[in-house]
């Protein structure tokens, strides 16, 4: 990341300013049918909810050593996916990293939603979602609190952490922008802005102040994103089931959270800088920043891949073993080999500067890294506790339901309803700070 | 309902409160309390009254303690006074509860109306048309067919039946033909003698499933037990038991060797080492052995090895160390006996245990079986032969059910009878077929009595009051009809007076009676009877007669129907508890299943589950295929006790009916041939296995440890060859005082003082895989059944898992089975317990991992974190009225458990080492100001164990029974490598030679 990508050169204060508004102008149809569409996914996912609370979880497809699947799945992937928002709005800030201005508003607004997402599968999973608060330590008259042994709970605190933080900072960051839109906007939501800019004037004591709290909000982030996802892996490294029972888990998982996260990312931009014409500001360049970063996690991550079959190998546990031989080539070997396969083959593309710069390239190896990583998750969770490496009698098969994918396209529903409101509706890139990185404003004769 | 409920969910304008009533949150409102205001006498809420009676789910005559809670049986418990079966109770004894509270109970009078409708009618009325039936059919033939009625009640309907001129059956369908034929063809009686296995010192099965249902497998399983279990310190410990069998089924599972002889040829075997102790005088020879020296001579080692499919040398290593053990008990039964030439076979048993000079030491004829009273199969042929031709005006059935164990030409004989009165419990097959059905009390709410063997006298009494008050004591009817005076517990009583000169007269018949009914019954020894060989017994025990017509192959296999063992002959199939039954030997619950070798699965190109047609001369079924190396590959094998084409919910259409395929000739001895010829056709149609078997091999997980008979023999005291340790000895210092230190911290509770750490013992040396434990486990902690459909999710919630792993096979190993119960460890150091975030699963002072149902939300943590995978979730709610997974249907929810909490969806659930009965007993010991004693606590899979393998008591009382055995040095704890410290300690199966080493 020698070099800092920059708008092009036709770019101004100016037109910064107005690229950005225009994206909050009256949406078209196109926008409205992607609206309706992530809604509709969301009702799907609320009806197979409301069934899983009449009748129970037998809808979904769980069975005797599978107790957990879809759902701590799709938990693990969206708290993955939310890594990257902070490394790239906070981390990124740190090592001043002028590039991320063009790309962290949208990171960190997915590390809000996804969180967002994540939060809710260990509240749909559970057996007796309406005894969910028990969990919550609070004093009550029966002086019972939660177990603070048990990982669940480190992992009520990472995750609650992490949601305000990273709440907070993206609404941080967004002040100065809001009262830039406020500036220009009309009707409502002239009124909108002026209530959420929170009386920004620009002033420079109010730069001073921001930017020092935004400095140690950015310091105050940064450990959570290593914090949040070792605890989250702790859930597993934390039991004695083979396959999740490794000290490698922390960093294994973060690295893993980062990689699913960046192509998150990667997979939402591209989108958005084609619909909204974002094209100057955000450059090649900025995409090529983040395929490296791609390549660097996804190394990390299928090292972890070589260390853990190694380790099953060398520890001579017979257990280990079978737990491994299993995901290879038992019955689920399809998942552990696209995980392999979009994990660790796919990233060695991005060695290559011609794919790194293309967009559609990159996009495609975004969307395949996503379902890779999901099906990591999926591996590492229902097949390790489907291959029941201990109790030979007690092993069986696993096979999703309509409960399950119902949840989960749900769940992406959640994620891209919120998402879509928010590029509406708020800055989808950072004004204040893309306009920090342009040179100074020059007259329009030194432009020729 | 429920659908407008869902709807109201759906558009939820207040979405909370709506979502609240959608998840039921809150209880149903309570509509009527209403408190004994005059409670009946002798009985206190709370404490259970225990009455003796006895079992009659077969013909076997168990003691039973019913264990009544406000009025209401809830718990079946064997008598420990009864000599047959000494306290202990198989499955399909356990589940006799939920026949008396079957949901599909007929609970009144009904008759068919002209349209064919069932009517219901006054008790007067019913009596009165069949009195007005009885008078038209005088003279015109009378029928009465009932199962086997060894007691008072059979007397009473032989005499009725003597006074009008009609004929009583029996229909058994298991009846014991060719072993009574053949006992007569040897020894001149048709007696069924007792079989002593207690003091055998090395068993020889001829295919009887004495474990199963041969005549009394409870009694036999727990004489066998006590011969073949292993004892370093007794020197009679571990007889050898020898299986020979085509097919490896639950008995054979227990073998040291399984030899799989060819259909037919068991006998030939019998006589084979019969040749070899009487030419090579390994026992002094009887006199009389010349009346079947030929017959023996032709069956030498060497002549009849190659028909048997084994080595001469086998035959002659198996004669020799039956011989040799002084002890030796042969027994043929089962399949061998259900053969064309079954009673040839018997014969040949008989002669071997005559030249070992066994017969009158482990055989001894005298306290004769019940079951020598029982009817044949011929006689129902003749019976239906009789119908058919219209000689049958009325026909009565009761306690039978002919109409789905007979050859489908019952059914239609039935048709040509004028009139048919059913005392049927349930509209089965033969009273869904009748005119009346006057429903009988079930056994536990009537008087009658049963002679299971002769000098047993056992009592039956009514251990509540009718669960439906519409159904009527059908010796009372019969009285009735009969125009007699008095009820039919007077006529039990006046023949009781007989039993009461004989035992008693030394006390006032009233103290008589009422002792009798205290202890279940009078207990007494019958005088053993000598016999001898016959005259024709060379003729009888010459093996010209072929057992099958053809010579089996896999392409034209000889297609076996054995027994189920839960299901009994169909019998057991409208009970949940034995449809969810895991089948011992398959695994597989609730359908039936066709038994392939895998080399003739691998020839029909078929895996398990595909579904053949099965075609033989005399019907057809479309079965799936299980796939096991457990049979032959020129045999394969079908259970009884599926079909139903009635009989109720849990039955009726469920998978086929193996009697169909059967032959409706009676064989030679009178009985029925369980052995067809059929042809296979695969159908394309595949059907996934109900099945809770995750692995057919154990893959040398340290699950089930064997140690061959001279291993074990050299342990000494002391020694721990399973040890496996995760610490180093010399961390055990810091770790003790580190655990010194946990219990000085400890706040809550008294985990300092003197408390017991519960463990329990289980001996894989006795443990036959029966499975009684888990029905037990079932009636006692109120586990949901949840259906064919979810255990074939895996989601059964048997507390009590019976591994059964298969064991050789390859490279030429004899192939074996190896099984043990696994249920919670109750880990000192439990992995579930510090994963739950809410404190569902605790540490108890006493060491039992606690699980609190109220306060789990079910994350399913611990179970993912259990590593013997014990612990069972309730992924809907088996408990709600008229739900789809209802569990308990009324009136069925009667048989719950009031100590023990019925859990909701959402919950995690395990065995607590009935918990209930240790703070119970507790109880009991603090309000008598003393401590528990060892012994006081047993757990209900203990209790009913039947091997007497399991052992339970405080591991902290150095005196108990089961800190003794935690210390034998074969004991092992699973898993132990990964340090969750187990109470349970398994003792390791010894084996007697080749199988050894498993």
């Amino acid at each position: 990341m020698a070099e800092t990508p920059s708008p092009s050169s036709r770019v101004s204060y100016d037109f910064v300013t107005r690229a950005i508004a225009r994206t909050l102008g009256n949406p078209g149809k196109g926008y409205f049918a992607l609206l309706a569409a992530a809604v509709a996914l969301l009702g799907v996912g609320i009806v197979c909810l409301l069934f899983l609370l009449r009748y129970g979880l037998g809808l979904a497809g769980y069975s005797h050593p599978v107790y957990w699947a879809v759902y701590i799945t799709c938990f693990v992937f969206w708290v993955g996916i939310a890594h990257s928002g902070t490394l790239i709005s906070a981390i990124l800030f740190l090592f001043r990293s002028g590039w991320r201005t063009a790309v962290y508003r949208t990171a960190e607004a997915m590390t809000v939603f996804a969180v967002m997402t994540a939060g809710l599968f260990p509240l749909i999973h559970i057996g007796r979602q309406w005894y969910f608060y028990w969990l919550i330590p609070y004093p009550n008259e029966r002086g019972l609190w939660p177990n603070f042994k048990s990982p669940l709970i480190w992992d009520e605190f990472a995750i609650g952490t992490y949601f305000t933080v990273s709440t907070v900072f993206l609404i941080m960051g967004l002040i100065p922008d809001i009262a830039a839109v406020r500036d220009v906007a009309t009707g409502w939501r002239k009124k909108l802005y002026a209530i959420t800019a929170l009386g920004w004037r620009g002033t420079n004591e109010q730069w001073r102040h921001y930017s020092r709290g935004y400095l140690y909000l950015a310091a105050l982030a940064t450990p959570l994103v290593l914090s949040v996802h070792s605890v989250v892996s702790w859930d597993f490294a934390m039991a004695i089931v083979p396959g999740w029972h490794a000290t490698l888990f922390a960093p294994y998982f973060v690295a893993g959270a980062i990689y699913s996260g960046v192509a998150m990312v990667i997979t939402l931009l591209v989108p958005i800088r084609k619909l909204f014409h974002l094209e100057d500001l955000i450059t090649p360049a900025h995409f090529e920043n983040l395929a490296k970063l791609c390549l660097l996690t996804g190394l990390i991550v299928s090292y972890s891949y070589c260390t853990e079959n190694f380790t099953a190998w060398f520890s001579g546990n017979p257990h280990e073993r079978a737990a491994f031989w299993y995901r290879a080539f038992g019955p689920f070997w399809w998942a552990s080999w696209t995980m392999n396969i979009c994990n660790g083959l796919l990233p060695w593309l991005l060695w290559s500067k011609k794919v790194r710069t293309s967009i559609l390239g990159l996009f495609v190896i975004s969307i395949f890294v996503n379902v890779g990583m999901w099906f990591e998750r999926y591996v590492i969770i229902v097949v390790s506790l489907a291959g029941e490496p201990f109790e030979r009698f007690a092993n069986a098969t696993y096979n999703p339901t309509w409960a399950d994918w119902g949840i989960m396209a749900g769940s992406f529903g959640w994620f891209f309803m919120w998402f879509l409101l928010f590029v509406k509706n708020f800055p989808a890139v950072s004004i204040s700070e893309v306009k920090e990185v342009l040179p100074a404003p020059k007259r329009a004769k030194a432009m020729r | 309902m429920e659908r407008r409920r869902f709807l109201k969910v759906l558009g939820a304008t207040g979405g909370a409160a709506a979502a609240a009533s959608a998840c039921d949150i809150r209880p149903e409102p309570t509509q009527h309390l209403i408190p004994y205001l005059v409670p009946p006498e002798n009985q206190v809420p709370g404490i259970a009254t225990y009455y003796a009676t006895t079992c009659r789910e077969c013909a076997a005559g168990c003691g039973l303690h019913a264990k009544v809670r406000e009025g209401r049986v809830i718990k079946l418990e064997g008598n420990p006074e009864s000599p047959i079966n000494q306290g202990r109770l198989c499955s399909r004894g356990q589940a006799a509860l939920q026949g008396l509270y079957n949901p599909d109970r007929v609970t009144d009078p009904m008759a068919r109306g002209p349209n064919g409708q069932w009517q219901k009618l006054s008790w007067e009325d019913a009596i009165g048309r069949v009195q007005a039936k009885l008078r038209e059919a005088r003279g015109k033939g009378i029928a009465f067919v009932t199962g086997l009625e060894s007691g008072s009640f059979g007397e009473l309907i032989d005499g009725w039946m003597k006074e009008i001129g009609g004929r009583h059956v029996t229909c058994e369908p298991f009846a014991f033909e060719a072993l009574r034929e053949g006992n007569r063809l040897a020894f001149g009686t048709a007696a069924i003698p007792s079989y002593d296995f207690a003091n055998a010192r090395y068993v020889v099965s001829f295919g009887a499933d004495f474990m199963e249902t041969w005549l009394s497998p409870v009694a036999y399983q727990n004489g066998f037990s006590r011969a073949h279990g292993f004892d370093a310190g007794r020197a009679a410990s571990m007889a050898k038991f020898v299986y020979v069998g085509p097919r490896l089924a639950l008995t054979g599972m227990s073998a040291d060797e399984w030899i799989a002889a060819a259909p037919g040829t068991e006998g030939m075997l019998a006589l084979a080492m019969a040749h070899v102790i009487v030419t090579r005088r390994l026992a002094p020879v009887p006199t009389d052995v010349a009346r079947v020296r030929a017959a023996l001579d032709a069956n030498a080692p060497e002549r009849v090895a190659a028909a048997i499919g084994i080595g001469a040398d086998v035959i002659v290593r198996l004669a020799r160390e039956f011989a040799a053990s002084q002890g030796g008990l042969a027994v043929a039964g089962g399949i061998a006996a259900q053969y064309a030439n079954g009673a040839e076979i018997v014969a040949a048993v008989n002669i071997l245990n005559y030249v070992a000079g066994q017969v009158g030491k482990t055989i001894r004829f005298g306290p004769n079986h019940a079951l020598e009273a029982a009817g044949s199969f011929q006689q129902l042929t003749e019976l239906v032969a009789d119908m058919s031709a219209g000689k049958v005006a009325l026909l009565f059935v009761h306690g039978a059910n002919p109409a789905h164990s007979l050859p489908a030409a019952f059914s239609e004989a039935l048709g040509h009878v004028a009139y048919r009165v059913s005392f049927a419990s349930c509209l089965d097959e033969t009273a869904a077929a009748s005119d009346l059905v006057l429903p009988d009390l079930h056994p536990l709410e009537q008087w009658n009595d049963a002679r299971p063997r002769a000098g047993v006298y056992a009592l039956q009494q009514p251990v509540m009051q009718p669960v439906f008050p519409g159904t009527r004591h059908a010796g009372d009817v019969l009285l009735q009809v009969a125009g007699k005076t008095g009820t039919f517990k007077e006529h039990l009583q006046t023949s009781w007076r007989g039993v009461h000169q004989r035992y008693g007269r030394s006390r006032a018949f009233d103290d008589f009676w009422n002792e009798a009914l205290q202890h279940g019954g009078v207990y007494a020894d019958a005088p053993a009877q000598a016999v001898h060989l016959t005259l024709d017994v060379a003729r009888a025990a010459a093996p010209e007669k072929p057992a099958l017509g053809w010579k089996p192959s896999p392409d034209e296999p000889a297609l076996v129907v054995f027994p189920s063992i839960a299901l009994h002959d169909g019998r057991g199939a409208n009970k949940q508890w034995l449809q969810e039954l895991p089948d011992p030997v398959s695994k597989i619950t609730w359908h039936a299943w066709v038994e392939v070798h895998p080399d003739t699965a691998a020839k029909w190109r078929v895996a398990s589950g595909d579904i053949v047609l099965l075609k033989s001369s005399f019907g057809a079924v479309r079965a799936p295929v299980w796939i096991t190396a457990g049979v032959r590959p020129d045999v394969i094998a079908v259970p009884t006790g599926q079909g139903h084409k009635a009989y109720g919910r849990y039955a009726k259409d469920r998978s086929f009916n193996a009697f169909e395929l059967l032959s409706g000739a009676p064989t030679p001895y009178g009985g029925r041939a369980h052995v067809v010829s059929v042809a296979v056709a695969t159908t394309g149609d595949h059907r996934s296995l109900a099945t809770t078997e995750g692995d057919a091999r154990e893959q040398g997980r340290g699950v089930i440890e064997v140690l061959s008979l001279e291993r074990a023999r050299a342990l000494t005291r002391g020694t721990h060859p399973f040890e496996e340790r995760e610490t180093p000895r010399y961390a055990d210092q810091a770790l003790r005082g580190w655990a010194e230190a946990q219990r000085e911290k400890a706040s809550l509770g008294n985990y300092a003082g003197n408390q017991p750490r519960w463990g329990m013992a289980i001996d894989l040396a006795k443990c036959t895989g029966c499975s009684a434990c888990v029905t037990a486990c079932y009636a006692e902690n109120n586990l949901a059944t949840v259906g064919e459909e979810l255990v074939a999710h895996r989601r059964q919630m048997s507390w009590m898992r019976i591994e059964r792993y298969f064991t050789g096979g390859e490279a030429g190993r004899p192939v074996g089975a190896v099984v043990t119960p696994m249920l919670c460890q109750q880990c000192g150091n439990a992995p579930c317990e510090p994963v739950c975030p809410v404190y569902a699963a605790y540490h108890t002072a006493d060491g039992l991992n606690g699980q609190v149902y109220n306060r789990c939300v079910g994350t399913r943590y611990c179970a993912n974190n259990c590593p013997y995978k014990v612990r069972y979730f309730n992924w809907y709610n088996y408990a709600e009225p008229g739900g789809e997974w209802e569990s308990w249907p009324d009136p069925l929810n009667m048989l719950l458990n009031p100590d023990v909490t019925v859990r909701e969806k959402g919950v995690m659930e395990k065995c607590t080492f009935c918990v209930q009965r240790i703070r119970g007993a507790q109880n009991r010991a603090r309000l008598e100001d003393r401590t528990v004693q060892d012994g006081e606590i047993t757990p209900a899979c203990a209790q009913a164990c039947p091997s007497e393998a399991i052992v339970f008591g405080d591991l902290h009382d150095k005196a108990s029974r089961v800190a003794a055995l935690a210390q034998d040095p074969r004991g092992y704890h699973v898993l132990e490598g990964l340090n969750t410290q187990p109470g349970i300690t398994y003792l390791a199966r010894v084996v007697d030679a080749v199988v050894a080493e498993a």
